[in-house]
């Protein structure tokens, strides 16, 4: 019944000073906004991680061929090193415990043509294991199999970009394009990855839509590099069972690596799981820090209704006298006007929560910041904004309750 | 016995000096008693008048009301008392402005923990009772006066008190007004009201049916009016 009483009267409060309430409320309101939209610029940053970081496959060890100068490529192999190639991944298939698939590629940049179009891309000589290792999704036609593997078959499997700068909206799937001098037939085309912004060890930043998939077997025989001293394969893929014996894994193939390649160390290995780990670690302090900023502002708006109440208290002398007078307890005054400040930081945590909300949409849909809304952070600024109420409200409460009703009933 | 009140004294600490507001007071008021306490200012009546209405505490002696000590009692008791058996009338009526005069009246009774229909209909009956029936929804900046001091008597009244305290009922308000709030107290008094008066007019005093006067911290006189045919 008090409840209803304090309610009652705290909304009566909010209402007969409208502008005062607001400007107290701004606090929180700025507050509780930008916990949320920190937040979700976090969130947003991390779930881009992730999704990056999945492409490339969480299971995967990546063997890359390093990029070298011509002198350089000529040293490595006058020392004997052949530079990655098929042989290597096939002894790490044969000898490495905890492998469950290992796919060779091969690649050469070239200009991809159809009819007066042409398209700067990437030919990849792929085994048919490849797509079960890595995200890879066709939008429409199939994938390269083992039977185009084994035949040696001219076909192709586009990237969206490639698909779209030389088809447009037609069907792609059955239609010949000519790659460098060879004419392959469209089997596929792949949906649209994200890009590829950010260069991970030796796999530089780059649009994998712009990728041409043909058979291996294809490629090395109809396909040569620029530089014949060039290696066989630019990367190996090795899937492991599980991600937990990722590191000895990749201890073991740097082993057989070294020891094919005569200690010349013409590869690096890229683990996308641990890097996406080490990110995740750096990017939880940053996240940490913004909230922590963002809370900040959250107790500056707490001290602001402190202030607020500590006036309205002293200016409701004579009222908490009258009722006290009249029968109110200490702990009735108290939770009157606890209920107050809560109530001015549930109002300010709502519109806060619409702020920070909108504020964060329209980060995503304006700039090309990714934001995510978790609804835990929704309601961890909302309860925090509550929180701050009940405690900056508590010390204006407890001075209204200790008043001496003889005292404040005189009160002028 | 509704009051009995026991060798009290009360003192203050002023600026580090000692005032002894109440020196040694023996005072007993009866069940449906009408008592105006007298004084000039400075004499002790208020003190007299805030222990009674357990506002405040003696610093000596005893306050007995039903029998009960309540010098002895502590905070959220005497919340409890001045809520069920003190009914205030203050000199400047002390209403809430922001409310409605009803819910003026209601006021003790949601301090009381009553449910909300008994609420609405007690506080309709005590302003039926003061002649207010038809100003519940008027907030006391719309009323006059004499109403704003119909209002605080029917808050007084709502929680059917042991006593009704009034502190110069009549000061803030003209002659007439004043005259008609005092046959408001007669009517109550009849209706087996305990009415204590605080003033320091004679000619409302006159209305009580003892006067208790009071100098110095010490009872000066305690008499019956002369006007009264007979008590008790």
């Amino acid at each position: 019944m008090q409840y209803e009483e304090n309610i009652r009267v705290a909304l009566a409060g909010l209402t007969d000073h409208k502008f005062r309430s607001f400007l107290t409320m701004l606090g929180i309101i700025f507050g509780v906004a930008s916990v949320i939209s920190m937040l979700s610029i976090g969130e947003g940053a991390k779930r881009q991680a992730i999704a990056k970081y999945q492409d490339l496959g969480v299971n995967n060890i990546i063997i890359r061929d390093k990029q070298f100068t011509d002198q350089e490529l000529e040293e490595v192999r006058a020392k004997f090193s052949q530079g990655l190639s098929i042989t290597d991944a096939q002894v790490i298939k044969e000898v490495v415990p905890g492998v469950k698939r290992v796919a060779p590629q091969a690649e050469i940049n070239t200009d991809v043509k159809y009819t007066d179009k042409s398209s700067k891309s990437t030919i990849i000589g792929i085994t048919p294991d490849y797509i079960k290792m890595l995200n890879f999704q066709t939008d429409k036609g199939v994938f390269i199999n083992e039977d185009h593997y084994k035949r040696n078959l001219k076909v192709c499997v586009l990237g969206a970009g490639v698909a779209k700068t030389l088809f447009q909206q037609q069907n792609a799937v059955g239609k010949m394009v000519k790659v460098d001098d060879q004419w392959l037939e469209v089997i596929g085309v792949l949906k649209s990855k994200a890009v590829f912004t950010e260069t991970v060890g030796e796999l530089a930043s780059r649009d994998l839509n712009t990728d041409i998939y043909v058979p291996l077997t294809t490629f090395l025989n109809r396909f040569s590099q620029e530089n014949v001293l060039a290696s066989q394969v630019q990367q190996i893929t090795v899937q492991v069972e599980s991600s937990e014996k990722l590191m000895e894994i990749a201890d073991l193939i740097r082993g057989i690596l070294i020891r094919h390649h005569f200690n010349n160390v013409d590869y690096s290995l890229v683990i996308p799981y641990e890097l996406l780990k080490q990110e995740e670690k750096e990017r939880q302090i940053y996240n940490f820090l913004l909230g922590a900023i963002a809370a900040i502002s959250l107790v500056v708006g707490g001290i602001g209704i402190m202030n607020i109440m500590l006036a309205t208290v002293m200016e409701r002398t004579r009222e908490i006298g009258i009722r006290r007078a009249i029968g109110a307890k200490k702990s009735d005054i108290m939770s009157q006007f606890v209920t107050e400040a809560v109530a001015i930081s549930i109002t300010g945590g709502i519109i806060g929560v619409i702020l920070g909300v909108s504020l964060s949409l329209t980060i995503s849909l304006f700039t090309d910041v990714t934001t995510f809304i978790r609804p835990y952070s929704v309601f961890i600024a909302f309860g925090f904004s509550v929180l701050v109420g009940i405690s900056f409200g508590y010390l204006p409460a407890k001075n209204a309750a200790n008043l001496k009703p003889i005292d404040s009933i005189r009160y002028e | 016995m509704l009051i009995e009140i026991r060798n009290l004294s009360k003192k203050y600490v002023m600026d580090d000096v000692v005032v002894d507001a109440l020196k040694t007071i023996d005072l007993k008021i009866e069940q449906n008693e009408y008592v105006a306490i007298m004084g000039p200012s400075g004499s002790g009546k208020s003190t007299l008048m805030n222990i009674i209405g357990c506002l405040d505490t003696p610093t000596s002696g005893n306050f007995l009301f039903r029998d009960v000590d309540v010098s002895s009692l502590d905070d959220d008791t005497l919340s409890v008392m001045r809520n069920k058996e003190i009914g205030f009338v203050f000199q400047n009526f002390n209403l809430l402005a922001r409310m409605s005069s009803i819910h003026n009246v209601e006021l003790p009774l949601i301090y009381a923990g009553i449910h909300k229909a008994e609420r609405r209909e007690r506080a309709l009956k005590a302003m039926d009772r003061v002649g207010l029936g038809d100003r519940i929804n008027h907030k006391p900046s719309e009323l006059s006066g004499g109403q704003r001091q119909r209002v605080a008597i029917a808050r007084a009244l709502v929680t059917n008190p042991g006593i009704l305290l009034a502190d110069e009922p009549t000061g803030a308000l003209d002659s007439k007004t004043g005259d008609e709030i005092m046959e408001l107290f007669n009517k109550l008094h009849q209706e087996g009201n305990t009415i204590i008066l605080i003033t320091h007019e004679q000619e409302i005093a006159n209305h009580a049916h003892r006067t208790i006067f009071i100098k110095d911290g010490l009872i000066h006189s305690d008499k019956a009016n002369l006007k009264t045919k007979d008590i008790q």
